[in-house]
């Protein structure tokens, strides 16, 4: 398996950031929904501590993943693909690169927003994006949470591609993205 | 009229009261630098008192790992001060505990409770700095003791003090422990998400006492 892309199938750099992502995705809706059942104090500052880390983790990633995209070459669909189904493939995939950068900022706003600044895992601590200020933070939350759902539908829709062409076109573009497939 | 005069000669006495206040620690400051201290305390150093506006108290603190900021919007100064004789000025501060914030209503809540300051049990916290001291570098600190949530303890709090047109401008930064002073019960003793050290920044504007 190669590390970069080809127009056949994805290299393992690629393979990496889309499940690692993924991953950090469900993690992070476990996480807030574990934030939102607590009432306040220490218990919901350290949980809330861990998905604003995870969730900058997640910017940092589609940030690189951004870059690798394009720079390396994007396997293409294959000769069969119709024309409608082209356009709903590259409108859910330009949806879902915005929405894991627009998540984790929304996130990030959110904290700055109440006054609560974002540190990394304790590493270092994030500039503020805004001011403090609760028609702020209320804003940015509805969104954060507006943009969770339209992720949810979105990836949805996008496995359920993924599931069409493997199961009723019978090709390799499920195949292709995963982990452990070889595929020249 | 006579009231008037009475008035007049009243100013007149104040004034004079006032410039030989200024005046005589210069005269007597010569002598041992420990006496000059005693000497002048006789005679009271000029008192200023808060002024309405620009004056600010920020405290800043780590909570999981990045550093956030707090005010205190309500507070009380009285100093007592005098440039020639600077080491027998005096510093009182009162801080209403209630008037905190930190740009959020339920941490602003949380602080509040009994884990943390108890407001309603220690509905103030007071700075008492009898002398000042020079130190090292030449700069000034306040000699004093914090008495926050019931707790004293003695701390230093260094001074910048410069002369304005209607009286003094005070500032200054200094750390302190919060779990010193108990503020931090429960579980908010720990500090691996709340860190024990607060960072303290203050802004005085001052203008002469009445």
């Amino acid at each position: 398996m190669s590390f970069r892309n080809t127009t056949r199938t994805w290299g393992s750099l690629s393979k990496a950031l889309h499940w690692i992502i993924v991953l950090l995705i469900i993690n992070q809706w476990i996480i807030a929904e574990r934030a939102d059942a607590l009432p306040n104090g220490l218990a919901k500052l350290q949980v809330l501590a861990w998905h604003k880390s995870f969730g900058i983790t997640i910017l940092m990633l589609a940030a690189i993943r951004l870059v690798w995209r394009l720079v390396n070459p994007t396997p293409d669909l294959t000769a069969e693909t119709k024309p409608w189904e082209r356009v709903l493939a590259r409108l859910s995939h330009l949806l879902l690169y915005a929405l894991i950068f627009a998540m984790p900022l929304t996130g990030w706003m959110m904290s700055s927003a109440r006054n609560f600044p974002v540190s990394w895992f304790k590493l270092f601590q994030l500039p503020d994006l805004v001011a403090p200020g609760e028609q702020t933070f209320h804003q940015m939350l509805d969104l954060h949470h507006l943009l969770f759902k339209v992720l949810v539908g979105v990836a949805l829709l996008h496995i359920a591609g993924a599931l069409k062409h493997h199961f009723y076109d019978k090709n390799d573009v499920l195949k292709r993205m995963l982990p452990f497939s070889d595929i020249k | 009229m006579t009231s008037y005069l009475l008035a007049l000669t009243t100013a007149a006495a104040l004034l004079a009261g006032a410039c030989s206040a200024a005046e005589t620690p210069a005269a007597p400051a010569k002598p041992a630098p420990a006496q000059s201290a005693t000497s002048s305390a006789v005679v009271a150093a000029p008192r200023y008192v808060q002024a309405a506006t620009g004056s600010s108290l920020v405290f800043t603190f780590d909570q999981a790992g990045a550093a956030s900021k707090g005010s205190f919007g309500r507070f009380t100064t009285e100093v007592a001060y005098d440039e020639k004789n600077p080491t027998a000025g005096s510093l009182k501060v009162v801080v209403q505990i209630a008037s905190i914030d930190t740009e959020d209503k339920d941490r602003n809540e949380t602080l509040l409770g009994t884990d943390l300051f108890a407001a309603q049990k220690f509905p103030t916290a007071q700075y008492d700095a009898s002398s000042f001291a020079k130190r090292a570098d030449g700069t000034l600190e306040a000699v004093g003791k914090l008495t926050l949530r019931g707790v004293s303890h003695d701390l230093r709090l260094p001074l910048k003090i410069v002369p304005t047109a209607s009286g003094l401008d005070l500032s200054g930064a200094a750390a302190i422990k919060r779990l010193d002073y108990g503020v931090g019960q429960g579980e908010w003793k720990a500090t691996d998400s709340v860190g024990d050290e607060v960072k303290l920044q203050y802004k005085v504007s001052l203008v002469k006492a009445k």
